[in-house]
């Protein structure tokens, strides 16, 4: 263990900043000053922990893990505070860190009422985000990741618009089920772990060896399987997902988009696969159809959207679906890829939600049919636009090719079909993609809009997120070399 | 002597009596006095045990129930005053102020 | 027929009860001499009174000693749950007096009365006979009846106070006519010796007296705490009841009947136990789902926590249909933590209500959360917790239930419990949604907060995050407090 806890600092600033909005509840634009503080701060700590990575091997941390903290929580039920990071979590929690901050930038001019409330819950649910990415035991992980949930809903429900109480409500129903069952079943592993062994442990690495019997392990993997595909989203699981986007304000679109989809794939990767490899591999095939399934459909409705945001959120379903199949066919390239397309897609996506919430600002409608000829009229943001478009739609040199085609390379070997299929799943959104561009940005002006160009604030949201998404693009050699190390360590084979 | 079993029988009727008097009649100060003839079979019950088994503990509850009826009743008939000073009416049908 | 033998006098078993007692009678005497607007003071005699039998009981735990052969008990099983009953009449109390003044009913003798039913709670939980069971219940019953009418003038409360009386009594027939029969098929009242008994001569399911003997006292019991389908009193009463008496009803009697209802099944009866764990599974799914999904459409908040209550006692019985170690502790520290975030979500409830309970409608909280932000929060911590979202101690307490349940096999009544508690978050997080989402309709006069108030919600605040955020020590002591 090092000497500053930077984990713990980590998991709780955001919280510890939460309280202090609770004092500033009147004191709007100050509120608005400290949230956005403590998120830079939050960010800095989160880059920081990139160059402690020459920690390892720390002592009675797993394999891989360059920052560990392990602390007795609730020993009655065997309950640690364990949390540690190694490469994919360092990674998320950047990217975390990041677009909480770009989030809180999102809503500096649109949220105007009960503004402490707002950054009071962004700040919450940064801090359970953390928590998912940071957690290595059970229990820990579970809380934080019902913690996450709450924030959420109250950011759909309170500044949400249209359907907000239906899409929250549904939003909250459908990721609480899951993630209920998923506790039965971790308390499930914990019982049979316990009775094996005689020692009760929700620790991660402590119960990582246990026997199942097939039925019984199929079954508990099944539980963690519907709370993570929930999140996902994976296909026929999905339908909360474009109504709480359409209906969320920016900033939880971004949040939703940009951070609440990860934490499914990473549960799936930090705990589903290794938990229960023999019933994880039993329901591969199903995944795989599933995810390309899921890469060709969402592609296909996005086509048909006529809600920019809709539009975005059902390519979001599509991005994901990728994911899922690297995260399924489980070897160390399409693993690689998986990870590093959620990071691409954490940062376009979310630089496609402020784009559209930007619009919608300025207009007041999120209608493909009301924009035309953007071009002429605000080039700054349309040429974002663009790239950030194109990022999407997996441009190469851009950051989204970069994943899609490790995912695709990584799993040709083991599912042919599958990869065949899902390459014309990188096709699809260039159709949508270009649609959207020519029309909106190139397409002759169909109504008269008086557009003004971007502020600073949002061209230092944007750029950050370009110039990320250009790294990545270019040269993601770094990105991949911290990877490495757990992936291998996580399929298998040596580092 | 009289078996054990009629004496069992003859309070399970009493008490099923009692019962259907309780789930069927509307005026409170009726249900309540079918509450006493449920209380009244246990009673029955509970002396034939004791007499039949050779042991005073039967009879001892049965005083015990016989003095909480009557602490019942006094607060019971109370309750019901309350009421039908302010209904002017201890018909449980009345009693519909909530619902659902 | 036996000689009747002076038994042994242990009074040292009862002390506490005793102390309570007189405590309670001596109110009784001083309130003719306390003027009508300075009844508050008898609170808080009483509450001192409260203190002195907790620091009576403290030193006691981890012994169990047995007086008035055999009838009574005092075991850390017994210390556990007087606590709880101890704590939510005292946080009762502390809400009750400035609630009576806005009613206008402000008579002393309900002080002396939560004491009376606070003793007869502590009797149930004592109990190692059938008989001081079934009068602990009867001392508890009817001071909640005179409780519940308490609002002399008020015709729902009249109304609540007659039905919970002819319900209660009637539900006393059936728990009492069980007991005469497991009488008649033991040869004892005294629990200890009906399980020898049963051991000693293999008398099992297929004695049908015993069998109909647990299965009426079970149906006295449900009633006592509420469990589907003998819960239909619950919302009339808890609704029309004095609010503060509803919060003290809800926690205190609901955990009696659980003491006394474990102590029969558990300790009388484990030969039983296919028998009456089938039952009350069926028990535990009906009054759980019952519970919850009626609770989705109330418009009253009193009426929706009476159904919520009805769902917890549903998840609480998950715990009991394990009868296993883990699920007994779960039901100690789940009542523990239920009585702090229930009387807390009450004491929100008087404040934000007007004379004549008007306001109860979750309508009426419209913006609450902005006018108070403090109470504001309070309140949502106790919805949380009710909710069982962590990291309130209602998670850590339904995380133990159920994990009991799955120890025990109950895999099904695990996971119909877990979707039930989802459903349950619907309803509760409505009125959070109302307190921070909608605009105030208008300007409403609410209590003004006073000590005792600011010290009710502190202690239910506490009690609902300490045991949640570091439950260690409170499941120590629920897992030394169970029965076996």
């Amino acid at each position: 263990m090092n000497q500053i806890p930077i984990l713990t600092l980590l998991l709780f600033l955001p919280l510890v900043g939460a309280l202090l909005l609770l004092a500033l509840e009147r004191r709007e634009g100050m509120a608005r000053v400290v949230a956005l503080c403590i998120g830079l701060l939050e960010t800095v700590l989160a880059c920081s922990a990139w160059f402690c990575q020459c920690n390892l091997p720390v002592a009675n941390a797993p394999k891989g893990f360059f920052l560990f903290e392990d602390l007795p929580w609730i020993e009655a039920l065997g309950i640690r505070y364990t949390i540690g990071m190694d490469g994919i979590s360092l990674l998320l929690v950047i990217l975390t860190a990041l677009v909480t901050v770009i989030a809180m930038l999102t809503s500096w001019r649109s949220i105007t009422e009960r503004v402490s409330l707002h950054y009071l819950l962004l700040l919450a649910m940064e801090s359970g985000i953390m928590g998912v990415f940071l957690s290595l035991d059970l229990f820990l992980f579970y809380l934080f990741w019902e913690l996450m949930l709450i924030p959420m809903f109250f950011l759909i429900f309170i500044w949400g618009h249209g359907r907000n109480i239906y899409s929250a409500v549904k939003f909250f129903l459908y990721t609480l089920i899951g993630s209920l069952l998923m506790l039965l079943a971790i308390i499930g592993i914990y019982l049979i772990h316990g009775s094996q062994s005689g020692i009760y442990s929700f620790g991660l690495s402590a119960i990582l060896g246990t026997q199942f019997t097939s039925a019984t392990g199929l079954w508990l993997y099944a539980a963690f399987l519907l709370a993570f595909a929930v999140k996902f989203p994976i296909v026929p699981l999905h339908t909360w997902l474009p109504d709480a986007h359409t209906d969320a304000p920016t900033a939880g679109s971004v949040i939703l988009a940009g951070l609440l989809l990860k934490t499914g794939a990473y549960g799936l990767i930090r705990f589903g696969y290794p938990l229960f490899p023999e019933a994880a591999r039993t329901l591969t095939p199903l995944l795989i159809v599933l995810a390309v399934t899921g890469i060709i459909y969402a592609s296909w409705i996005a086509f048909a959207q006529k809600d920019m945001k809709r539009l975005v959120a059902y390519s979001s379903v599509g991005h994901m679906g990728f994911v899922a199949l690297g995260i399924a066919v489980w070897t160390p390239v399409a693993l690689s890829g998986a990870v590093l397309q959620m990071v691409n897609h954490g940062l376009t996506t979310t630089a496609l939600f402020a784009l559209v919430g930007m619009l919608d600002e300025r207009t007041h409608s999120r209608q493909i049919e009301d924009y035309g000829g953007l071009w002429g009229k605000v080039p700054l943001l349309s040429a974002f636009f663009v790239l950030f478009a194109m990022a999407s739609a997996g441009l190469p040199g851009l950051n989204n090719f970069v994943g899609e085609f490790l995912i695709l390379a990584g799993s040709f070997k083991v599912a042919h079909i599958a990869t065949i299929l899902a390459f014309i799943g990188v096709i699809l959104p260039l159709v949508y993609t270009v649609r959207l561009i020519q029309e909106v940005i190139f397409q002759e002006e169909r109504r008269p809009l008086t557009l003004s160009d971007l502020t600073l604030r949002e061209i230092s949201i944007l750029a950050a997120l370009a110039i990320g998404d250009l790294y990545i693009g270019l040269h993601p050699a770094p990105l991949l070399e911290i990877l490495k190390t757990p992936v291998a360590l996580l399929t298998g084979g040596s580092p | 002597m009289v078996s054990l079993n009629f004496y069992l029988v003859l309070s399970a009727i009493l008490f099923a009596i009692g019962t259907i008097g309780v789930l069927t009649r509307r005026n409170a100060i009726v249900i309540f006095m079918c509450v006493e003839l449920m209380l009244n079979a246990v009673n029955l019950t509970f002396i034939a045990f004791s007499k039949y088994l050779g042991n005073l503990d039967g009879q001892i509850f049965v005083f015990f129930v016989m003095t909480v009826a009557a602490a019942e009743a006094a607060v019971g008939l109370a309750l019901m005053i309350a009421y039908f000073k302010n209904r002017e009416s201890i018909d449980v049908e009345d009693m519909n102020l909530m619902k659902w | 027929m036996d000689t009747i033998a002076i038994p042994a006098i242990n009074l040292a078993v009862i002390a506490p009860e005793v102390v309570l007692s007189v405590v309670a009678m001596a109110l009784l005497l001083i309130n003719v001499f306390v003027k009508s607007e300075q009844k508050g003071y008898l609170g808080y005699l009483s509450i001192a009174g409260i203190l002195g039998t907790l620091l009576m009981l403290i030193p006691a735990w981890g012994s169990s000693v047995e007086g008035f052969s055999g009838t009574i008990i005092q075991d850390n099983f017994a210390i556990f749950f007087k606590v709880i009953f101890l704590i939510s009449a005292a946080m009762s109390i502390l809400i009750t007096d400035k609630y009576l003044e806005r009613e206008g009913c402000n008579q002393g003798e309900i002080y002396p009365l939560i004491l009376f039913a606070t003793v007869g709670m502590m009797l149930m939980a004592s109990g190692t006979d059938l008989m001081t069971i079934f009068l602990g219940l009867e001392v508890l019953s009817v001071s909640l009846y005179v409780l519940a009418g308490f609002n002399r003038n008020n015709i729902k409360s009249n109304e609540a106070g007659l039905k919970y009386f002819l319900l209660g009594a009637f539900s006393t027939g059936f728990l009492l006519y069980g007991m005469a029969l497991t009488y008649g098929a033991t040869g004892t009242t005294k629990i200890a010796k009906i399980a020898s008994y049963i051991a000693m001569n293999g008398v099992s399911s297929s004695n049908l007296m015993l069998v109909a003997g647990m299965i009426l006292m079970s149906t006295g019991f449900a009633f006592k705490v509420a469990a589907a389908p003998f819960h239909m009193w619950t919302p009339d009463v808890y609704e029309g009841a004095p609010t503060p008496m509803t919060a003290f009803m809800s926690v205190g009697p609901k955990a009696a009947g659980f003491a006394a209802f474990a102590r029969v099944l558990l300790v009388a009866l484990p030969a039983l136990k296919p028998e009456w764990s089938s039952l009350l599974w069926v028990l535990a799914v009906l009054t759980m789902t019952v519970g919850n999904i009626t609770a989705l459409y109330q418009q009253n908040i009193k009426r929706m926590l009476a159904y919520s209550s009805i769902a917890h006692a549903g998840y609480i019985l998950v715990g009991f249909t394990a009868g296993n170690a883990v699920g007994t502790a779960g039901i100690l520290f789940y009542m523990l933590s239920y009585a702090f975030m229930n009387i807390g979500a009450f004491a929100i409830i008087i404040l934000v209500g007007k004379k004549g309970e008007e306001n109860s409608n979750v309508s009426d909280y419209a913006g609450f959360g902005y006018r108070h932000p403090v109470l504001g929060i309070a309140f949502c911590i106790f919805l949380f917790s009710l909710a069982g979202i962590p990291p309130a101690a209602g998670f850590i307490g339904k995380f133990y239930l159920f994990s009991g349940a799955i120890q025990a096999g109950y895999i099904w009544l695990a996971v119909i419990g877990v979707l039930n508690s989802a459903a349950s978050v619907y309803y509760y997080l409505r009125v959070m949604v109302f307190m921070y989402f909608k605009e105030p309709t208008e300007d409403f006069e609410w209590v003004k907060l006073t000590p005792a108030f600011v010290l009710c919600l502190l202690i239910a605040v506490i009690g609902v995050l300490v045991p949640g955020v570091l439950p260690g020590l409170f499941l120590e002591l629920a897992q030394k407090a169970v029965l076996m």
